[in-house]
């Protein structure tokens, strides 16, 4: 089992997040050698973004990125508030390059050797799961060795 | 409007060929040359697109038509002749477009991309139970696919020209036609585990060749975008296409209360699970219609009912399922 502590908090731009970074503010604001990553993973751009958009690659994940900064802002504040040093918290922003989102999560989690994985759960029907697909889900499928909150 | 050349640019034996040619015979006016198909409206029945030196006489075109909707000429689709060897081919001309398709509250919005198309004509090179092709640049860089048609029937076709009443055809047609088919799910789970979709999968996009039988996926020139389940469209589809091959046909209550075979018993014994996941008003329960459907098999169909539970995650895993049920049927 990896060291729990070590701990990725998956965010979006949805209330869902904001309650995950609330709540892992709340159970690791007063322990000690926590270590939190800030992640955001994003898709990658549709079939016909180059044709429509215009834009390049680097155009679009610099949009991205920069959507992602405001995020982890907002976030910092959050955890910072909790009592989180500063220095404990870190911020990644990736495309998911060929791969699911929940894959590109647990690559993450599997190179850089993180115990724990947060999401916030969207609790969707299981129609729009077949579709759309549930990250929280695949999570706790593919995960190995470590533990997975779903925060609701 | 693009610009052509005359015919009288072209290689001699190509001139001579298309002198004599049935096409040009008929024609009230001369042959135009087009090197660039960006324009594909501007080209009729009668030209010649000529790309990386060869030359494609425009004989006709290929049309779509489905569920009673009057078949529409696709101008980007033409039927072509070889004037250097004779032989036929259908090419695909570049057609942007982009569309939104809906199953039930859910919307996704899918891409017609020639670039998608050419890659899995280059993977599937010489692999059974897929068309095959070539791409080829024409002046404008526009990725011309030169399609050799597959001699034989839509598998929509086949199946309901088939004469037999339900039992029969499921006890002595099914058990050869899912063979077939199994082979058709392990093309899919070729392309998927190589990272693409086929993106357009359905009934009449298998071809059932004329000599052999054997099952071909046609037109990959579709695609999609979910991100985080990439296959899934590809993954239900398959679904539908198993269940329409399991009932011979679909059905809905109405085509329930219209059977004298079953009637209203039969739709009253119908539960909000027994239908499809995604299309409405399909009812995907077959065993409750046709109690002889063994039950190995209905609970695959079952994956793809509202009752669902799990879900197939790979091709692989339907494959798996399938070839165990098939045993049993055989």
């Amino acid at each position: 089992m990896m060291d729990w502590k070590k701990i990725i908090i998956a965010i979006d731009d949805s209330a869902r997040s904001i309650n995950a970074i609330e709540y892992v503010g709340s159970v690791t604001g007063h322990l000690k050698d926590v270590y939190l990553c800030l992640l955001h993973i994003y898709p990658e751009p549709p079939p016909d973004y180059y044709r429509s958009a215009g834009t390049t690659l680097d155009e679009y994940k610099k949009t991205q990125e920069e959507q992602a900064r405001i995020l982890f802002t907002c976030a910092e504040k959050i955890l910072q508030g909790h009592g989180i040093a500063t220095t404990a918290i870190t911020s990644k922003c990736l495309m998911a390059d060929h791969k699911s989102i929940s894959a590109a999560i647990l690559d993450m989690q599997m190179r850089e050797h993180y115990g724990t994985i947060v999401v916030g759960k969207r609790g969707i029907p299981k129609a729009e799961e077949f579709l759309f697909g549930s990250i929280s889900n695949a999570l706790i499928h593919n995960g190995r060795d470590i533990a997975v909150w779903v925060i609701g | 409007m693009t610009a052509y050349k005359e015919v009288s640019f072209l290689p001699a034996d190509i001139i001579q060929n298309l002198k004599g040619h049935r096409i040009t015979r008929s024609l009230r006016r001369s042959s135009r040359v087009y090197t660039d198909t960006t324009d594909f409206t501007s080209l009729d029945y009668g030209d010649i697109i000529q790309v990386e030196d060869r030359y494609f006489l425009i004989t006709s075109y290929t049309k779509e038509g489905r569920f009673g909707v009057d078949d529409q000429i696709k101008k980007w689709v033409p039927k072509v002749e070889d004037l250097a060897t004779g032989v036929p081919y259908i090419l695909k001309l570049v057609f942007h477009e982009t569309f939104d398709i809906s199953f039930g509250p859910f919307t996704i919005p899918c891409y017609r991309s020639p670039e998608k198309e050419a890659r899995i004509l280059e993977l599937v090179q010489g692999r059974p139970n897929f068309m095959q092709g070539k791409s080829l640049l024409d002046d404008n860089n526009n990725l011309v696919r030169v399609i050799v048609p597959v001699n034989g029937n839509r598998l929509d076709k086949v199946i309901h020209h088939s004469q037999t009443q339900h039992q029969e055809y499921f006890i002595k047609e099914l058990p050869d036609i899912l063979t077939r088919f199994l082979e058709s799910l392990k093309a899919i789970g070729f392309l998927h585990e190589n990272g693409l979709r086929h993106g357009d999968i359905r009934r009449d996009h298998i071809f059932v060749d004329r000599n052999t039988n054997q099952f071909y996926w046609i037109d990959f020139d579709y695609d999609f975008y979910l991100p985080e389940k990439p296959y899934a469209l590809d993954m239900f589809e398959l679904g539908n296409i198993l269940i329409y091959l399991t009932g011979k046909g679909d059905y809905n209550p109405r085509e329930i209360l219209a059977d004298p075979n079953m009637g209203e018993p039969v739709l009253q014994s119908i539960l909000p699970t027994d239908y499809s996941l995604l299309s409405q008003n399909r009812i995907v329960n077959l065993r409750k219609l046709f109690p002889y459907i063994p039950e190995k098999l209905n609970n695959i169909l079952l994956h793809f009912s509202a009752g669902a539970e799990i879900f197939y995650e790979t091709v692989q895993e339907l494959q798996t399922d399938l070839h165990d049920a098939l045993c049993e049927l055989k």
